[in-house]
């Protein structure tokens, strides 16, 4: 089915269009109630104690001061809940709402209280005794897989949380046949969601026995499930109420938190709503973050810089506890399978235990860290083998139609195409190794698919109400955090429909009403849900085609639906209005229109042992190129240009696609030039944003020079020709500006971030370097 | 392990004249009272519970504090209570005082230059405030105010160690005073962070040059530094480097490595204190070249 | 200590006698005591322009500011006056139409801070436009269609103020074409 995107672009009535986001007016005047916005009749303020040790046994909790305080309500500790461990998949349970007699991390939640105000609140924590028994800690990685390291949890010997290995045709032999073999290490830093809103719920136990949470959940299911667990209650009387999501970009926004049990626990002992607010310090202290990553890359090509064998060692800090981390060690090697073709891959993954912060997803999740090791590393073979760095890309470019090495079978995957349109766009062809000294224009390239196959774990659903205005009610399980799902799913809707955008009311999720569903990440939504959306709009249109026919004596494969209207474009008498059509069905015959469609892709399977399995069904290349500026007296960087161009198959809402691609473009700027939670002695020395430093609008180029272009493709596997946008483009930008930083300064940095300091050390070094040279 | 709280409990008071602020502080100590310019650094402190006043002097009604004004005899009056937005965009500072504009429009943003004070920025002896090293290079003095009367200091005698001034805790910063600029003079203010605008001063460097016309030498240069030591300094033996000597590139290197030797940056977590030193000394010559190109471009000062 | 002051806040263009404590911020006062929540809690240090509103036009951290402090002095926060605000309502229109919203948790601070900007810099050039905004953190824009929607919103007071100049002088034409005929049936009246 290889349709011409331009042409169905053109058909569209909806799609394709740069409709603004629905809720954006809402959210212009201020009146978007986010879950720190929500006030109920009795409610109380609930605050957290941090531990002040890295690792220690918890000897004592004495609560009475803190319990006497006037204005206190409650005081929950670990003990007060059933201590069923929690986690994100079932080998990796090792959460609990509070701990119960170990601490891990400096920051980790210890006990809550609830109290009439917040101030009262504050108090009472500072009058919580807890007798610790420090214990011996251990930070760093590679120290905490020693034997003799302390151990962190009882069924992890060597603190190794997860263990990721797979191996794809005969490294041993594709290395023995490579004309040039190299190794480098790479190493990346912790990096945060940074979103604006902190993380904020409201929790309620009632008299039924009944649990409601409101909360900003990217993954409300998810969280609706590990609520039900931690607190032991089935997850029927188990409510999740996603409010408007301020950011979330993965993290505890993604999964039950320690607040958000004890937001509950605290209602069922004080018979009040309960709140919990984290101020943005308690967001940067706790858990949550990008894992940090040693990458140990070996790489070995033909003469011609044809990819012949990459072997990736990695060890991941994966801090305290596991989040999805068992997941993302699989990840990250996963990406030795793209964008380029390699046909013998081997990989080994460790993650670790440590008394720091624990990681997770974070947009792009390993993917960023991955690509910034492999993509600086083909630009040092490409210089070494004397080949153009363009030119060893599209000699390894993965084609449509290829199978990689572990099994991803590519559909669309217009990577050349991509890759001369950065060039065009950033005029590279003009620039490399003819701009000024210490400024530089580096490439950098990546990938990610629209949605991963987690067995079943990945279906969605939609329901789509149909009313007698013509208007529509789509429900789905899916959550808008500002991507802007609730506008592309309502386009869809509307498109299969033949109505207005503005037609159709977008539902929040609330576990109660709205279907099963994965969440937010992954960049599945609009793939997933859209095609969930899409098959729910056409069975309610095939209702309503069915009413028409009826009611206008026509054959219902005729009817057209466009304009509001149903129509015989072979007969212009059998028109009608939708609404005359939803209301003649519902009052004459007494037909509730209704669609629902679901969408899962579970027809294939990943063996995540062996790492082998089509993860996805579709994937996106992405290229960019940066232009920096470095001064070589301070080392700074000023990224003047920006280029990147991704295949994110047909853009259902170019506005859309345009902050997204853009905003993750930012996100990684920020990874590789100015951000690091910096972690010493497992204390979070930057917990604010004036020291957590991310990207404002004086660190990037101006308009002109930051562009993004789509490469239009049609994906017959997406809903619409569409695939994902809004990770892929932020993949390739860690190693653009490693290459660029090197092309302008001869520095070769491979580890981030890539600060002043350690730019202006190695300009000196480099300059040493030529001097002793001479003769 | 300091979690940012809600504000702790004060009682308030707002004084409408600079006599009755001082009768307020008479007799107090830095734990019960604090002074409240801006609240830039004082809300974050409260919030920290690095202070715990037992009482908040509120200074945004003392009018006589926020006056930019041009004195008989030159010189010009700065209220303490001016905020850097106030400042930055008085045209007497945008036509003679080029470097004061320069310095106080790369602090923060707007919101923040909307409430910070010039006071504030003194007061707090931090050694990463900006303000202090350009005013120092400009020769400013500090009017300090009590019940007991004025006196005056001039601002590089003004931080006596880390963290303090020479202040008595009976007294508050009422005024700045600068000199008229010498003719055929400029300066600049470098600051340097990491990212392009809000971060701390990793280094900060003020230059100011008198330029004498006729011999192309430097017949005054002023340098001071943030961020460069415990306090806000001046780099007075490099100074003495080029006063009376032409711009060279030799020049210029002396002068730098000098006032490296006069810095003692820390090393903290923020920045180690080599790096710092690569700074001072490229920042220096930096500055001080920016300094006389401007002196050399601009024509003779207007009153 | 329980000492309550009484203060009186003008917000958006309405009058509120409260009683607080001295120690509440602005912020706190805005959404906890007169509950309006538009004004965002976000990094409670000023850096993350979430707080931002305007006080006597001039944009503020409201989580770094008194509540007591504000007393006579006009507050502006992104719901506005009742009766509207055309400025306001453009900079919104603007920041819809051009994606400048994701999340929309840094929004009521970037339309605030934008209304400073576009009252003193009508039609402000890029770099003035990035260094209104270094106060105000975004993480989900990466504020290209942030910039873009103030140049929109530049434009369409711009426009604006035009229209309105337009009719001004069209209506002082019809005025002036008003008086010529009277005069001249006046004129013919008298002859």
């Amino acid at each position: 089915m290889n349709k011409d995107p331009q042409k169905e672009l053109r058909d569209f009535q909806v799609l394709g269009r740069a409709i603004p986001k629905k809720d954006a007016r809402i959210k212009a005047s201020g009146r978007a109630e986010y879950a720190d916005d929500i006030s109920m009749p009795g409610m109380l303020h609930g605050k957290l104690l941090h531990s002040p040790h890295a690792h220690a046994r918890i000897v004592s909790i004495d609560t009475s001061r803190a319990a006497a305080l006037p204005g206190v309500r409650a005081v929950v500790t670990g003990s007060d809940f059933p201590n069923i461990k929690f986690g994100n998949l079932p080998q990796t349970r090792d959460y609990l709402p509070l701990p119960m007699d170990t601490v891990r991390y400096i920051g980790e939640e210890v006990a809550a209280v609830a109290a009439v105000d917040e101030d009262t609140a504050e108090e009472a924590i500072d009058l919580l005794r807890v007798e610790y028994e420090p214990l011996p800690a251990v930070f760093d990685p590679e120290e905490a897989m020693q034997p003799g390291a302390p151990q962190l949890h009882a069924n992890a010997p060597g603190n190794i949380s997860a263990h990721s290995a797979f191996h794809f045709g005969d490294i041993d032999a594709a290395f023995a046949k490579s004309d040039y073999v190299r190794e480098d290490v790479y190493e990346t830093q912790a990096v945060k969601q940074g979103m604006l809103e902190p993380h904020a719920c409201i929790g309620l136990w009632d008299n039924a026995g009944k649990v409601t949470l409101w909360s900003c959940k990217m993954s409300p299911y998810v969280t609706w499930r590990q609520l039900a667990m931690g607190l032991g209650l089935r997850p029927g009387d188990v409510r999740v109420v996603q409010t408007f999501v301020g950011g979330g970009f993965s993290g505890g926004k993604q999964e039950a938190m320690p607040m958000d049990f004890c937001a509950v626990l605290l209602s069922k002992k004080t018979g009040r709503p309960v709140k919990f607010v984290h101020t943005m310090d308690e967001v940067l202290t706790i858990g949550h973050m990008r894992h940090p990553m040693k990458i140990w890359l070996r790489t070995g090509t033909a003469r011609d810089g044809k990819l012949l064998a990459q072997h990736c060692r990695l060890i991941a800090n994966g801090g305290a506890y596991s989040s999805i981390g068992g997941f993302s060690m699989y990840l990250a090697g996963a990406m030795l399978n793209l964008p380029y073709r390699v046909p013998n891959i081997k990989y080994e993954a460790h993650r670790v235990y440590t008394n720091n912060g624990f990681c997770g997803a974070l947009r792009g999740h390993t993917i960023p860290q991955f690509c910034f090791a492999r993509d600086s590393q083909l630009e040092l073979i490409a210089a070494e083998l004397n080949l153009d760095p363009l030119d060893i890309r599209h000699r390894n470019a993965l084609q449509p139609g290829d199978v990689t090495a572990n099994g991803f079978r590519i559909g669309t995957f217009a990577f050349d195409e991509c890759i001369e349109r950065v060039a065009k766009l950033s005029g590279w062809r003009d620039k490399r190794g003819k701009l000024p000294k210490y400024r530089g224009i580096g490439f950098g390239c990546g990938s990610h698919l629209s949605g991963a196959r987690l067995m079943g774990h990945s279906a969605s659903a939609a329901e789509i109400k149909v009313q007698e205005d013509g208007t529509i009610q789509l429900t789905t399980g899916s959550t808008d955090v500002g991507q802007g799902a609730d506008t592309v799913l309502s386009m869809i809707a509307a498109e299969v429909l033949g109505i207005e955008v503005d037609d159709v009311g977008f539902t929040r999720v609330d576990s109660q009403t709205t279907p099963v569903d994965p969440g937010t990440f992954g960049s599945r939504v609009t793939f997933f849900t859209g095609h969930a959306v899409k098959r729910a709009a056409e069975d309610a249109r095939r209702q309503l085609a069915e009413i028409a026919a009826q009611k206008m004596g026509a054959d219902p494969q005729d009817l057209v639906f466009r304009g509001r209207e149903i129509f015989n474009p072979k007969d212009e008498r059998q028109r009608i209005k939708l609404k005359d059509v939803v209301r003649w069905g519902a009052f004459q015959l007494g037909k509730i229109v209704s669609g629902r469609g679901s969408y899962a892709a579970a027809d294939e399977k990943i063996d995540f042992r062996t790492g082998e399995g089509n993860l996805s069904p579709a994937y996106n290349p992405s290229a960019c190129a940066v232009e920096v500026e470095v001064d070589p007296e301070t080392g700074r960087v000023t990224v003047v240009g920006f280029w990147g161009a991704d295949d994110s198959g047909t853009p259902l809402n170019p506005l859309g696609v345009k902050g997204q691609v853009l905003g993750a473009t930012v996100m990684s700027i920020g990874h590789a030039l100015y951000e690091n939670l910096i972690r010493v002695d497992g204390q979070v020395m930057n917990p604010s944003f004036r020291d957590y430093k991310m990207p404002l609008a004086t660190d990037l180029p101006k308009l002109a020079d930051f562009q993004h272009s789509n490469v239009i493709t049609w994906e017959p596997e997406g809903p619409f020709g569409a695939k994902e946008a809004g990770q892929g483009a932020g993949t390739g930008v860690l190693a653009a500006l490693a290459n660029a930083v090197y092309d302008a300064t001869g520095v070769r940095l491979k580890r981030l971030p890539m600060t002043p300091e350690n730019i202006l050390f190695g300009i000196k070094r480099v300059r040493e370097q030529k001097e002793t040279r001479r003769p | 392990m300091t979690y940012l709280k809600r504000l702790p409990k004060f009682e308030y008071v707002s004084p409408q004249s600079l006599p009755e602020v001082c009768g307020l502080i008479a007799g107090t100590s830095n734990d019960e009272v604090m002074l409240l310019a801006g609240g830039t650094d004082a809300i974050l402190q409260m919030r920290r519970r690095e202070r715990v006043p037992r009482r908040v002097i509120g200074l945004k009604g003392v009018a006589d504090l926020g006056l930019v004004r041009e004195q008989a005899d030159g010189s010009l009056a700065i209220g303490a209570m001016t905020t850097l937005q106030t400042l930055l965009s008085a045209p007497v500072v945008i036509r003679r005082y080029d470097l004061l504009r320069e310095t106080a429009a790369q602090i923060g943003g707007y919101e923040l230059r909307n409430v910070a004070t010039v006071g504030g920025n003194i007061a707090g002896a931090l050694p990463c405030a900006d303000l202090p090293p350009a005013l120092m290079t400009l020769g400013a003095r500090v009017r300090l105010s009590s019940r007991r009367g004025d006196r005056w200091v001039p601002l590089e005698e003004f931080f006596p160690e880390f963290g303090r001034t020479v202040a008595e805790n009976d007294e508050l910063v009422a005024e700045i005073n600068l000199p008229r600029p010498a003719p055929n003079s400029a300066g600049t203010y470098l600051k340097f962070h990491d990212r392009h605008s809000m971060d701390m001063t990793v280094v900060g460097v003020s230059a100011f040059v008198v330029r004498d016309d006729e011999s192309r030498t430097f017949r005054d240069v002023r340098l001071a530094y943030a961020s460069g030591a415990p306090t806000v300094f001046r780099a007075k033996r490099a100074e003495a480097v080029l006063r009376g000597q032409a711009l060279t590139e030799e020049g210029l290197e002396a002068a730098a490595e000098t006032a490296c030797a006069e810095s003692n940056p820390r090393t903290s977590w923020r920045a180690n204190g080599a790096y710092r030193l690569e700074l001072i000394r490229a920042l220096t010559k930096r500055a001080i070249r920016r300094a006389w190109e401007k002196a050399s471009s601009q024509t003779e000062t207007k009153p | 200590m329980n000492d309550l002051m009484p203060v009186s806040l003008q917000v958006n263009g309405i009058r509120y006698d409260v009683a607080i404590q001295p120690w509440r911020t602005l912020l706190e006062v805005l959404r906890e005591t007169l509950t309006m929540t538009g004004t965002k809690r976000s990094c409670g240090e000023g850096q993350c322009g979430a707080c931002t509103v305007l006080l006597d036009g001039k944009a503020v951290s409201s989580c770094m500011y008194l509540a007591v402090e504000a007393q006579g002095k006009e507050i502006l926060t992104i719901e506005g006056p009742v009766g509207g605000d055309p400025a306001l309502e453009q900079i919104q229109r603007s920041f819809a139409a051009k994606g400048a919203i994701q999340c929309g948790f840094c929004t009521p601070g970037m339309v605030m801070i934008t209304k400073d900007l576009l009252s003193h810099t009508p039609e402000p050039d890029e770099d003035e436009i990035r260094d209104a905004l270094v106060g105000h953190v975004c993480r989900c824009t990466g504020y290209v269609q942030i910039v873009e929607a103030i140049q929109d919103a530049a434009n369409g007071m711009q426009a604006a103020a035009r229209g309105m100049q337009d009719a001004a002088s069209a209506m002082q034409d019809a005025a002036g074409a008003t008086q010529d005929a009277a005069r001249e049936m006046a004129r013919k009246g008298g002859a």
